[in-house]
């Protein structure tokens, strides 16, 4: 049918008149027929040089924040650090220990975690066919990815458990893909972190870009988690030392932490007013916090600031006309509306390597690394020589200092200590609530995943 | 005496002239208000001689004795034959002819004569809606044609109205139908791109109604296929009134009245709603303190009716003068219009000034042009409405009767005032009195065309058309509202907003037309037809914060200018189309039609799709066997079948893409926005439609019948992708939606005279089903609830379906909510969802009953809607079980559980308690309803009386609209819908504004 378009445009060339009516106003064919979007470009043209390269690899950390948010309400406000106070479902479903497959907040930080996926493994495929790329900058694009890959999987592996484990675009087979073993996949995130190892800026504008040290300290992290302590500290000690890292030290005062880029920070998100964090859907922290206070800090963790935070009570405020009903008044403040969210700060170094010699017996070592951190909150001194209450003082110190940065779930959880502690706190904790579930329509639309829900939903 | 003889015989001759013939005279009237007419012809039967009436309607007429009837007849007018008696004075009134059967049908690309219509085709002309208060021209629609539902989302003035034909075809795509105003297919959804919770604009508001001429309705295969591409949903043709041969007449018309909510929520005050938060406190835990710190003080004196503080009586006026007339040379018709109505919620309110103009000009026998022209500019002044927290309407039925809009001063209460209410309630009487929000929009429809004859049966013709529409929302939310004072993370210190937006479509449409007859009884006429279209869209828009106070309102004075974009974006038609006709003998007709459209919404290898039609009529009362049946006057049966497409899911969408993002640390950035399908498609309707036109009694009675099947494929989808893909779902063409229907038009004149009474009765059957889809996997729309979401779209069920737990009552023993346990596995969870209902009525339609006597008229006018269910989504706020105590309660709350024992089906009262308020059957209800929609009592006076004062028409009416609803629902009124617009997610109501009712004065003066 081409054919009658070429017939007419001679037709129309033969009678210029018509031609200069039709085709002069509109001009012809192609353009009414193949306009260029303004606002996207295609697959072939995102990443054909190292120029466009950049782009891709910076949208990356857009991924990352999105990630960052939420993961910090799993990691609060599944365990007594945060509670809901509004009427959105997903957050009173967190809040009452009672989540749905279907919940908002769990598919939220699947999809995220899996979109940061996709841009990962197309330009792991993607950017060894450029010709122009220099080995050392490809070698520092790839330690990107994959250390965002391995930071993805960290955070969904203690969500959610065994995982779907992605490592390429094809949309076919990711479609349905069946759940690795834990275990697996933490294995693949060593991986990809020990391949990262070494590969990136040791010193980067600012610690809102992946650093040496951020890969050093989520390898720390990561030990720390699998309960290898030898491991744990030894990454621990080389970021404290300096060791091809830069050069971190620990705010004076802890008012400074919670400013942007401030000394001990590692890595942080960074959020400017351009990101409008009232109106945008990925969380803006201050504005559940804050603004609309969806979700306030327990009491229990709030008896916890008061007594034993010292300068860290300056998170969270009070204000008595807010505590009506069963609102307890309290305010989450330590999120501004543009401020950068910590994600590793250099205080959680020195508490996983307190943890990581109490648990090697190397006791006065671990007790002088948490007197460090509370020292500085201006809280006493403790002097301890039993292994077991040093780690319970070390517990109960990740989660003041740590409060409010996505850490307090997961500790109890790799330190088994979530029953206990929970159980104290509501009688609706369960089994169920130490795994979120896989969202509902992953069930649904991924025939690998039916029936491999995650027990108790 | 030789010379008298002549004389004599000729006298003789002169009388015996005279015994033989008569003098006849007599007075022509019309039979409806009795005036005289003017030119009526009277002629003698079997002679070509005859009479005109005079100035008074008077005749005089010689028969001779053989003579035995006279005919009267006049261009309008059913002719009558008379037969004489002998008598010497003959009065008659001549009736209106009604017979619909020869009215002409603008089809859009032509202009045919209704007996000769083949496809199925509705008129709605101005008459049926020139004294209705109507907003905009998809109003007039509203229960007056067949096969057409038109849904006003809200009470919002210039709001988004939904409009389908034949049901909804397209699950994803856009179910509303092409409107072609004169021959331009125009804007006929939201244009503002701002969000006010659901409270959309709408582009036909921006057109007066009384500029139109008529409406023709689209429904078949045969009568689409012309728009080919765009026509899968129906197609509604616009004509604007033209000018005429007549002496110019001037015409002005005026409306004015007011307009009040139907009626209002039912919400509990201060002390019953503090009893009952403190109930659910202590059933939560009874060791919880009942008292609600910092409330109990205010309460003893503050009770605030939410509702009457955000809504008023508001006004309604509108004036139009126009002129129409013409020669034979030019023909002209132009118009002016205000109108200005207020919403009843306080500071909405839309005003609107139009211009139209059209003109008909023969230069010569064979050469014609014209142009057509419509310019308007409106003030759309909006509140934020619906599911947003800040909404005025939704805030006032949350807002608890304890907090108060104003101080002790009188002043309204901000931000950091005390007792105001904060979040999420704020002040809602200062959420719609404060912020400005203002859209602006100028709308311009114009078109010149020239015609031109080189031979008699050959016509050339080509058509420049825009479509125009320039959008400017300017929009400032100062600090004492909830964005630009209460939530600092968004605005803290104002909060403004400055976006334009364009919308045009350029069209050339050049046809050729050849009538050719072989002889009288073989007629063949052709039309071919090339059309080219471009749409642009263009927009841009700034936000900013950080104002120096409130006297600082525009972005020049911004602290912060944060957020800002500017877009752009073609898509663009080329086409073919081409039109045989046929009739033999004048009694069996055919129709073939096709068009063949490029469309840029689709990848080059599935850019082009033709769309045929075919379609056969027999008029059967053309047949000898009927020609002399004195009852049935027309009688055509007509069959089409043939395929149309839908090509409305947004710009490329087949394309994959990458799109920039935020950027991070100063960084630009690139995100992966879509996945590609190459493949992707139009949707394909195939349609088959059989129906039959019949009119008896010289057209006093008439009906329309249309039966139809539809089976629409090639669905274009979003198909839900695994998130483990990165992508939530990809473009696609998948899946089958079926419509069948019946459709019933009667037309009837029940008494003629004295009094004479018309009767129009419509009604609509359609059964939508969705046939299949990508998966078996369900589609899930609507709000999120604990079993996924209120709406579900899934082969077997209609679209518009319900989703959730089936609840079955309240245990008297616990007052714990009973749901059925749908998979038996002895608890109650996400997989206990099953189909709780539906928004698709079992038939709806619509009443018209005038009644007319001397000049005096009433019209009635109900419309209906029968089996079709609604969400009351409001309640699982306001009936919410203690889920929360941040809003306020309706008074059914009061029959909670209490004791065991309570027999009710309102589960207990308790605090956080998530089980007792989840999304069930519970809040699903009947939304069936009989609406008297207008009802208007009208004046003409009498020709002598305006003759007096040298005018040709005056008239006075008084019209109600929306004056009472019966309907079951526990809502205030059961057509609304939250989500304008949507087809898989209807029928819901979640603090939308209900309709309103009207009384108003209207006055036409004709000069």
């Amino acid at each position: 049918m081409k054919n009658v378009f070429t017939l007419f445009r001679q037709f129309t060339i033969q009678l210029p008149l018509i031609g200069a009516l039709l085709c002069g106003n509109f001009a012809c064919e192609e353009s009414v027929l193949e306009p260029k979007p303004v606002d996207r470009i295609t697959d072939d043209l995102v990443l054909k040089d190292v120029g466009s390269a950049f782009n891709v690899v910076n949208g990356l950390y857009r991924n990352f924040a999105n990630l960052s948010a939420i993961n910090i309400i799993a990691g609060d406000m599944s365990a007594d650090n945060l509670r809901h106070n509004g009427t959105f479902t997903q957050y009173i479903e967190i809040g009452t220990f009672n989540m749905s497959a279907s919940n908002g907040s769990a598919s939220a930080l699947w999809g995220t975690m899996y979109g940061m996926m996709f841009t990962v493994n197309f330009l792991i495929e993607g950017l060894p066919q450029l010709d122009d790329i220099p080995e050392s900058l490809l070698n520092e694009f790839l330690a990107t990815a994959r250390f965002f890959r391995a930071y993805g999987y960290f955070a969904g592996v203690n969500t959610y458990g065994d995982l779907p484990l992605v490592t390429s675009t094809d949309v076919e087979a990711n479609s349905e893909i069946p759940r690795t073993p834990a275990n697996e996949v933490l294995q693949f995130v060593e991986e990809d972190l020990l391949f990262a190892l070494n590969k990136l800026p040791t010193d980067p504008d600012n610690s809102g870009m992946l650093s040496n040290g951020a890969v050093k300290a989520l390898l720390a992290r990561y030990y720390l988690y699998r309960q290898d302590w030898t491991k744990a500290e030894q990454y621990a000690s080389e970021i404290i030392n300096g060791q091809n890292t830069a050069n971190y030290n620990l705010e004076s005062n802890f008012v400074d932490v919670l400013s942007d880029f401030s000394d001990e920070s590692i890595l942080e998100v960074v959020y400017s007013a351009n990101d409008n964090p009232g109106t945008s859907t990925n969380f803006g922290l201050n504005n559940l916090f804050e603004s609309r206070r969806e979700i306030i800090p327990r009491n229990e963790i709030i008896f916890e600031l008061q007594s034993n935070g010292g300068s860290r009570s300056q998170m969270i405020e009070f204000d008595a006309a807010l505590a009506v009903g069963n609102d307890n008044g309290w305010t989450v403040t330590r999120y501004g509306p543009f401020d950068n969210v910590q994600v590793i700060r250099l205080a959680e170094i020195y508490l996983i390597r307190a943890e990581a010699r109490a648990q090697q017996n190397k006791l006065q070592g671990g007790l002088s690394d948490l007197n460090r951190i509370r020292n500085r909150a201006g809280v006493p001194a403790l002097n301890l020589d039993n292994k077991n209450r040093l780690l319970t003082a070390i517990e109960e110190e990740r989660r003041v200092e740590l409060a409010f940065e996505g850490h307090r779930w997961y500790d109890l959880k790799r330190t088994n200590r979530d029953d206990a502690v929970m159980s104290a706190v509501t009688s609706n904790w369960t089994v169920k609530n130490k795994l979120w579930p896989v969202p509902q329509r992953e069930i649904s639309n991924n025939p690998a995943l039916a029936g491999d829900q995650n027990p108790g939903y | 005496m030789k010379h008298l003889l002549p004389l004599v015989f000729v006298f003789a001759f002169l009388s015996t002239l005279h015994a033989q013939q008569r003098a006849v005279t007599g007075r022509v009237t019309s039979a409806e208000d009795g005036t005289p007419l003017i030119g009526v012809t009277v002629l003698i039967k079997g002679k070509s001689v005859g009479a005109i009436t005079d100035l008074d309607g008077k005749y005089q007429i010689n028969l001779a004795p053989q003579d035995e009837a006279l005919i009267f007849s006049f261009v309008g007018y059913l002719s009558q034959e008379i037969p004489v008696n002998n008598r010497p004075v003959i009065n008659v009134a001549l009736e209106e002819d009604i017979k619909t059967l020869t009215e002409v049908v603008i089809t859009g690309y032509q202009t045919k004569e209704k007996k000769n219509i083949t496809g199925s085709i509705v008129s709605v002309a101005t008459e049926k809606f020139a004294e209705m208060p109507l907003m905009g021209v998809d109003q007039a629609l509203q229960g007056q044609a067949s096969g057409v539902q038109v849904v006003q989302s809200s009470g919002t003035p210039g709001g988004g109205i939904m409009v389908r034909i034949r049901g909804n075809s397209s699950i994803s795509g856009s179910n509303r139908p092409l409107f072609i105003l004169d021959g331009i297919p125009i804007e006929d959804g939201a244009l503002s791109s701002r969000s006010f919770g659901g409270q959309q604009d709408n582009a036909l508001a921006t057109l007066n109604p009384n500029d139109i001429q008529s409406i023709e309705v689209l429904k078949d295969a045969s009568a689409k296929a012309m728009y080919g591409s765009r026509a899968a949903n129906g197609v509604v043709v616009i004509t604007t009134k033209r000018g005429s041969t007549d002496k110019t007449k001037i015409n002005f018309r005026m409306q004015a009245g007011m307009i009040e909510p139907v009626d209002k929520l039912d919400l509990l005050n201060s002390t019953e709603l503090l009893d009952l938060f403190q109930e659910a406190v202590v059933n939560q835990n009874p060791e919880n303190n009942p008292e609600i710190a910092g409330v109990k003080g205010v309460t003893d004196l503050v009770n605030t009716d939410w509702i009457d503080a955000v809504s008023r009586t508001a006004y309604l006026q509108e004036y139009q003068l126009s002129a129409q007339g013409g020669s034979n040379m030019t023909k002209f018709y132009v118009s002016g219009s205000y109108r200005d109505e207020e919403g009843v919620i306080h500071n909405n309110q839309f005003t609107r000034f139009t211009g139209t103009a059209t003109l008909d000009h023969n230069a010569s026998e064979k050469l014609r042009f014209g142009l057509n022209l419509s310019a308007a500019r409106t003030l759309n002044k909006r509140i934020k409405g619906d599911n947003f927290l800040d909404g005025v309407y939704s805030g006032a039925l949350q807002s608890l009767p304890w907090f108060s809009p104003y101080d002790e001063g009188g002043g309204l209460i901000a931000p950091g005032d005390v007792g105001y209410a904060g979040f999420p309630n704020f002040n809602p009487l200062a959420q719609a009195i404060e912020p400005r929000f203002d859209t602006h929009t100028t709308k311009l429809v114009a078109g010149i065309f020239a015609e031109y004859e080189p031979l008699s049966n050959l016509v050339f013709k080509t058509k420049f058309s825009i479509d125009d529409n320039q959008v400017q929302e300017d929009q400032f939310e100062p600090s004492t509202t909830a964005i630009g004072g209460f939530l600092e993370s968004v605005g803290g210190q104002g909060y403004g907003i400055y976006s334009t937006s364009e919308f045009a479509t350029l069209m050339n449409t050049t046809t050729a037309a050849y009538n050719y007859s072989i002889n009288k009884d073989h007629q063949l006429s052709f039309l071919a037809g090339f059309e080219m279209l471009q749409r642009t869209s263009r927009s841009s828009n700034v936000q900013g914060i950080l104002f120096p106070s409130d006297d600082f309102t525009y972005l020049t004075s911004a602290g912060l200018v944060f957020s800002g974009s500017s877009f752009k974006v073609n898509s663009g038609l080329v086409s073919f189309f081409s039109e045989v006709n046929y009739r033999l003998k004048d009694k069996y007709l055919f129709t073939l039609n096709a068009r063949y459209d490029g469309s840029s919404r689709f990848g080059r290898d599935k850019r082009y799709g033709f769309f045929p039609a075919f379609s056969l009529g027999w008029r059967v009362s053309e047949e000898p066997f009927l020609q002399n049946n004195r009852i049935i006057e027309e009688l055509k049966l007509r069959a089409s079948f043939g395929y149309t497409g839908n090509e409305r899911i947004g710009n490329f969408q087949f394309l994959e893409a990458w799109a920039s993002s935020t950027a991070y640390n100063n960084l630009p950035t690139v995100v992966p926005v879509n996945l590609a399908n190459t493949e992707l498609q139009w949707e394909s309707t195939a349609e088959l439609n059989v129906g039959f036109d019949l009119s008896l009694y010289q057209g006093r009675l008439s009906v329309t019948t249309d039966v139809y099947h539809m089976e629409t494929s090639k669905l274009l989808f979003g198909v839900t992708l695994p998130l483990t893909t990165g992508f939530g779902s990809i473009q696609g063409n998948i899946g089958k939606v079926t419509n069948r229907g019946i459709e019933l038009g009667i037309n009837a004149r029940v008494i003629e005279t004295p009094l004479t009474w018309d009767l129009n009765l419509n009604v609509s059957v359609n059964r939508n089903k969705v046939k299949e889809m990508a998966t078996d996997e369900p589609i899930f729309s609507g709000y999120q609830t604990s079993t996924n979401s209120t709406h579900i779209v899934t082969p077997g069920q209609a679209l518009g379906t319900f989703w959730g737990l089936k609840f079955l009552g309240v245990d008297p023993a616990t007052g714990d909510a009973i749901y059925d346990d749908f998979n038996n596995d002895g608890q109650i969870t996400e997989e206990d969802g099953q189909i709780i209902g539906n928004a698709q009525p079992d038939f709806a339609g619509g009443l018209t009953s005038t009644f007319n006597f001397k000049g005096l008229d009433l019209t009635v006018f109900f419309q209906y809607s029968y089996g079709n269910q609604i969400i009351n989504f409001t309640n699982s706020n306001l009936l919410n079980s203690g889920q929360s105590i941040e809003t306020n309660q309706v008074r059914k709350a009061l029959d909670r559980w209490q004791k065991p024992g309570d027999i009710t089906d309102v589960p207990r009262y308790e605090l956080d308690n998530t089980f007792n308020n989840r999304f069930s059957s519970r809040f699903v209800e009947d939304a069936s309803y009989l609406r008297l929609k207008t009802l208007t009592l009208g004046y003409t006076l009498p020709k002598g009386f305006v003759d007096r004062y040298k005018l040709s028409n005056a008239r006075i009416y008084v019209s109600a609209s929306n004056l009472f609803t019966l309907s079951d629902y526990s809502g205030v009124d059961p057509e609304v819908n939250t989500f304008d617009g949507s087809t898989a997610s209807q029928g819901m109501d979640f603090f939308t504004l209900p309709p309103v009712k009207m009384l108003l004065v209207g006055i036409n003066i004709g000069l």
